[in-house]
């Protein structure tokens, strides 16, 4: 990272290239745009590509998560990539591939591609940030990766909702939003015992979800366990699930996983969820896993949000994640570092 | 300023003139009797229905005045989103909503403190420098007046000329700074611009009788924190409590700890609270509204903790209502001051002083 070993931007801005809000090409924490293709990707020498997926025809609720990728983009870029907290730096580490092209009213060749943008990531050696859309984007995404590790590799998902997404079909359509836990319980290098969902909580939790959950064995850590047993303890527990005896992690979190009042900008607002530090604490317990193969976000819905505070929430939850893992790489600033203009 | 007639403090906001005049002094800390006061007929709001009172050291000083609320409607020093101008109407429309009395404390902060509205501070847009020059000119009237100041911003950069007055009032003691803000604030410059709302501490830091152990910085979190700006506090040696700390060791240590600083050996405090210290969640109604934040209940305690050391000038800045819902952010920063408002009389009254 960084062959450069040039720091400024470490630091507050002299004056060039220019001003904060003069933003420019908006891309995800102001990283270089490439094209979504294998050596492109690989000369980047990006640890993270991002991707939005702007693709909401498997909700089945309130429509608007097709506009979630362009405002987490723009809340990027209201952080810088220094993060004092973790004392790392996040520049160089990430590109942004744009948009995956979604087609209108063509759910299956929006998944294929879908499909094929993830498998052209994983391919180059870079780990994935995929940004919805709605939760189903994780069907054909959790398959991309687990064809990209093959038969004879584990994969383990976790997940962070307010809902179990198990129904088995929804209005006879096995692509829709709540099939979306289910569809990947199906993947044939994944064992259920390596699944781990947490936050289920009130009534969008229909009861074949519930049983179909038990039948296949799915451990839920429902919100009312987070409340009794405390963050740490539910979500280090979860995560053992899914990284233990595994070969590759599928990251996602569903933005109603927050109580409403922290995230109005989502499909489906839910109270009784994660407080905005025990969201923020969570992902600093996950970042010490060091790593992870793929991390999307889902269901961030802009046309609802207040002030921009959602989507600010989305970004923070991605980037301590990434600021907590290279913390645990040990991939420090040295913090002996100066301002050019101030060194003695 | 001159003037000719004599200045008087008398508590009678317009509504309770003509007539459906109230009559009786203590009607303010009671329901309405003859109608409902302020509640729905502001007309011309003044914060906490004060009187107004030119921003005048005479007159504040015959008015008896020993708070004044001072508006800031300065936005052009930041460097995020525009609006916090806004901040001190959104203020006074919050405080129609709230009695003087306080029931917590048992305290008429309006008999208690005399508070006086000082209206809005004039501003030059696109010019820094005498804006603040307007800024330093106007609190120094209210300090030379004998009163405490409660300063509503406008953006984070309203500290440099709000300390530097407080400074020079004090010019033979010293002074300590407090910035409670999600943002460290200490920006050396922005772009070469050392009067931003980066630069907070790193002006008061420059302030000959301001030293660092003075200072103190609390509730910093999250990446709008460059690294020059956390390196401002390492190599001066001042304490900064991150957001972390103030999660695992509560609101009240951290609160205790960086008041017993800025009152160690000290004659005033400078007391800045940026609205985004407060979570993202309670507080939309501010320029950069910030994840993993104070909750209501903190803040509150935070400023009645705050009430029972006291503050010369207790700043609010980056409160901007075009961002808010339901007016939450706006009342919530109106709770903040009279629960400090409400805090400090009582520990005055305690203690048997005068405020």
């Amino acid at each position: 990272m960084n062959p450069a070993k040039n720091f400024e931007h470490l630091f507050s801005p002299l004056g060039e290239p220019g001003n904060f809000k003069s933003l420019g090409v908006v891309t995800f924490l102001r990283s270089p745009q490439i094209d979504m293709e294998t050596d492109a990707l690989k000369n980047s020498g990006a640890r993270f590509a991002f991707m939005g997926v702007p693709y909401d025809e498997g909700n089945v609720g309130k429509p608007g998560s097709e506009e979630g990728p362009q405002a987490f983009r723009v809340a990027s870029h209201e952080y810088f990539p220094y993060w004092f907290e973790y004392q790392v730096d996040l520049a160089g580490t990430s590109v942004d591939c744009g948009n995956v092209r979604v087609p209108k009213v063509m759910p299956e060749l929006a998944h294929d591609r879908i499909y094929r943008a993830v498998r052209t990531v994983l391919a180059s050696g870079v780990t994935p940030i995929i940004c919805g859309g709605d939760r189903s984007i994780s069907i054909s995404a959790a398959k991309a990766l687990s064809d990209h590790i093959g038969e004879d590799k584990k994969l383990g998902y976790m997940h962070f909702g307010a809902h179990l997404e198990m129904a088995d079909s929804w209005a006879g359509e096995k692509m829709a939003a709540p099939c979306t836990f289910a569809r990947v319980s199906e993947l044939p290098n994944v064992n259920t015992a390596n699944m781990a969902h947490v936050g289920a909580r009130n009534s969008m939790n229909p009861k074949d979800h519930v049983e179909l959950a038990k039948k296949r064995g799915i451990r839920f850590h429902s919100m009312d366990e987070v409340l009794d047993r405390g963050i740490q303890s539910t979500v280090n527990e979860a995560a053992d699930q899914v990284w233990n005896g595994t070969d590759a992690q599928y990251l996602s979190f569903n933005m109603n996983i927050l109580d409403a009042s922290a995230a109005p900008g989502v499909t489906a607002a839910e109270p009784g969820g994660f407080e905005s530090r025990e969201m923020m604490q969570t992902a600093t317990l996950l970042g010490h896993r060091g790593s992870v193969s793929l991390i999307e976000i889902s269901e961030l819905a802009p046309v609802f949000d207040v002030s921009g505070t959602t989507a600010k929430l989305a970004a923070c939850i991605v980037l301590r994640l990434m600021a907590s893992m290279a913390k645990q790489r040990g991939e420090f600033v040295d913090q002996g570092i100066r301002r050019s203009d101030l060194r003695g | 300023m001159s003037h000719n007639g004599q200045y008087t403090w008398e508590f009678v906001p317009h509504q309770h003139r003509g007539p459906a005049a109230q009559s009786g002094k203590d009607d303010h800390i009671h329901s309405p009797i003859r109608h409902n006061g302020a509640f729905k007929s502001r007309g011309l709001a003044t914060f906490m229905g004060a009187p107004y009172c030119p921003p005048d050291r005479k007159a504040v000083r015959e008015m008896g005045a020993r708070v004044c609320f001072l508006g800031v409607p300065w936005d052009q020093g930041q460097m995020v989103r525009a609006g916090t101008s806004q901040g001190p109407s959104g203020i006074r429309e919050a405080s129609t909503q709230y009695s003087p009395y306080m029931f917590e404390f048992d305290v008429d902060l309006m008999t208690f403190f005399r508070p006086v509205d000082c209206g809005d501070i004039p501003i030059v847009p696109g010019n820094n420098e005498r804006s603040h020059e307007y800024i330093y000119q106007y609190v120094t009237e209210c300090l030379e007046g004998g009163a405490k100041v409660i300063l509503c911003g406008g953006d984070h950069s309203v500290p440099i000329p709000g300390s530097r007055a407080l400074s020079d009032f004090h010019r033979n003691g010293t002074i300590g700074y407090l910035h409670v803000d999600c943002h460290l604030d200490s920006a050396p410059d922005w772009e070469g611009s050392p009067y931003t709302n980066c630069s907070g501490p790193a002006r008061a830091f420059d302030l000959p009788n301001c030293h660092g152990r003075n200072m103190a910085h609390m509730c910093s979190r999250n990446g709008l924190n460059p690294k020059d700006w956390v390196d401002f506090w390492i190599d001066n040696n001042v304490r900064m409590v991150p957001m972390q700390e103030v999660v695992d060791r509560g609101i009240e240590a951290c609160t205790r700890e960086i008041f017993d600083l800025a009152w160690d050996g000290t004659d005033a405090v400078y007391w800045s609270w940026d609205t985004d210290s407060l979570d993202a969640s309670c507080m939309p109604g501010t320029t950069a509204p910030e994840t993993f934040g104070l909750k209501p209940r903190e803040a509150i305690q935070h400023a009645r903790i705050a009430g029972t050391y006291g503050a010369d000038i207790f700043e609010i800045s980056e409160l901007t209502p075009h961002f808010d819902v339901s007016d939450m952010s706006i009342k919530l920063a109106c709770c903040m001051v009279y629960q400090y408002l409400g805090s400090r009389a009582k520990t005055l009254r305690d203690q048997g002083k005068a405020p």
